[in-house]
């Protein structure tokens, strides 16, 4: 163990420590014809850095949501779909 | 309804929407009056969806289950709190030692997990794994919930579905969150051992300490760090204002994501010693409210429903503390009282349920929201996150790193304010007005 914790460690070998039980349908959906009021920023707010963009645009992996909401609170987009996991889906704490 | 057991009924006197501290309080108060009461959860069990850990103030708690001390699952009493300004690795420390018994620390998904089991021995019904679509209205009443094609009716609706309230802005009770309302948490736990706990921290078996950090960690953003015991485990992490990181992100200031700040925190030259080598468990990120009374409701209430907890707006940030779990299980109380009175009076009327706000707006919660209102504004001031620290921690280096010419307090005050560029009334002058506000 020792040293190995010394290092920064990346966001997705973080989320590996969370428990998921993804659902196959996404819960967040962002449109990609048109992203105007989706903050680009995104790729360095959202804490589980679900976002990523390529060129001009943004995309969105909703697996490793922590289901916060941010990105849902500073996007202003009538297209862009965010709602709950169903069915008890989603991220599962444990300790927190 | 989807994933509902069968032979659930479809009337309730009352549906709870969420089993997080609020809306278990109210099910369990209201389930031991008596009342049908079913509390729909979205998570796989009450807590799955909760990220605070997290000291809780145990008196309001007390008020709803007065066997609080000796059966929840309290992992340490809080005997520290420590408040540090951080400026790169210097580090100005306020350490204050209290006695067993105000607040404890605790993981909230155990906490909401045994809150909520209360009301399920009380009576009440939990469904899980369901998450409400929309709170349902027929001529400006409230008369159930929906999730997909089902509806559940109730005489009284409690909205307890906390700080995102999609159902609430649904309904038209409220507007679209604010950025410049809320902030983001962000935390790990990391498995220290309880023994290692104890001697890093300086803690007694059983004592806890609750450590706010405000500094460079957030990269003028403003918020802070926590440092909270857990019985074996520790809670690290940042508590951003979303407005405002949104705008240092805009601007170009912020270099490092968020999950990287959280980390650089955890490696900290300074605060890594406590958890040297241990692992961490898991990652977690929640929204909180930073607007106090900008978030709350227009109205607490309409014919049929109530809304408690955190999307109600309940929860106070000081800076030097944090209360929501605890404002949000006494909302719950003031709910589940509303609703005995209303029911041996007339029932769900606008004017029957009118006397909830009334109760919040009487009780200490409300009282306090006024009482540091503003807060949030100096809170967001940047002064406060990158020059207070600096300024405070270079004085500091001036009393105690002098090699041979001490200087006098006020050289060393004087040239640490000229070297900070910053003039000693226009700080005194916000100092008062912050100290007037907290």
């Amino acid at each position: 163990m020792s040293g190995v914790m010394e290092k920064p460690i990346k966001i997705e070998d973080l989320l590996q420590r969370n428990v998921y039980d993804v659902d196959e349908e996404p819960h967040i959906v962002i449109p990609m014809d048109d992203q105007t009021g989706i903050p680009k920023e995104l790729t360095l707010l959202c804490p589980c850095s679900c976002y990523t963009s390529v060129g001009e645009k943004l995309l969105y992996s909703y697996e490793g949501c922590l289901e916060c909401g941010l990105c849902r609170v500073v996007s202003n987009n009538p297209r862009m779909k965010w709602t709950y996991p169903k069915s008890g889906r989603g991220i599962h704490y444990r300790f927190t | 309804m989807v994933g509902a057991p069968p032979g659930v009924p479809t009337k309730f006197d009352v549906v709870v929407i969420g089993a997080g501290p609020a809306g278990s309080s109210a099910a369990y108060l209201l389930a031991k009056e008596g009342f049908k009461v079913l509390m729909v959860e979205r998570g796989r069990g009450p807590g799955t969806k909760e990220v605070y850990g997290g000291k809780i103030y145990a008196a309001p708690l007390r008020e709803v289950w007065p066997e609080l001390d000796k059966e929840a699952p309290i992992h340490r009493w809080v005997t520290r709190e420590k408040m540090s300004l951080v400026y790169g690795d210097r580090i100005t420390t306020i350490d204050y030692k209290l006695a067993r018994g105000v607040a404890f620390t605790t993981y909230l998904t155990e906490m909401a997990k045994w809150m909520a089991g209360k009301a399920v021995e009380a009576g009440a019904i939990l469904v899980d794994e369901v998450v409400v679509e929309e709170i349902v209205e027929e001529n400006g009443k409230v008369v159930g919930i929906r999730s997909g094609p089902d509806k559940i009716y109730a005489d009284y609706v409690i909205d307890a579905e906390g700080v995102n309230r999609i159902l609430l802005e649904k309904l038209g009770l409220v507007e679209k969150i604010d950025p410049e309302t809320v902030a983001l948490g962000v935390k790990e736990v990391i498995k220290v051992g309880e023994k290692n706990i104890n001697e890093r921290f300086g803690l007694e078996k059983g004592e806890g300490l609750a450590w706010l950090l405000a500094g460079d960690i957030t990269r003028g953003i403003p918020g802070g760090g926590f440092i909270y015991t857990m019985k074996d485990t520790v809670s690290v992490g940042l508590v951003l204002h979303i407005g405002k990181a949104l705008e240092t992100a805009q601007k170009g200031a912020l270099q490092e994501s968020v999950p990287l700040l959280v980390e650089k925190l955890r490696l900290h030259p300074f605060f890594k010693r406590f958890w040297k080598d241990a692992d961490v468990m898991e990652y977690g990120a929640h929204m909180t409210i930073e607007g106090g009374l900008r978030f709350m409701p227009k109205k607490l209430y309409m014919p049929g429903l109530l809304v408690v907890g955190d999307a109600a707006g309940l929860l106070l940030n000081t800076g030097y503390t944090i209360r929501g779990v605890d404002y949000a299980v006494y909302s719950g109380k003031l709910a589940a009282e509303t609703i005995v009175e209303a029911h041996n009076n007339g029932g769900p009327t606008e004017e029957n349920l009118a006397k909830y706000e009334e109760k919040v707006k009487n009780s200490f919660i409300y009282k306090e929201l006024v009482k540091h209102r503003g807060i949030e504004k100096v809170m967001s001031d940047p002064l406060f996150f990158t020059k207070l620290p600096s300024l405070v921690n270079r004085l500091m280096a001036k009393l105690y790193e002098a090699d041979y010419e001490e200087p006098t307090v006020l050289e060393a005050l004087i040239s640490s304010f000229q070297e900070e560029d910053l003039s000693l009334t226009k700080l005194l002058f916000k100092l008062l007005s912050v100290v007037s506000k907290l």
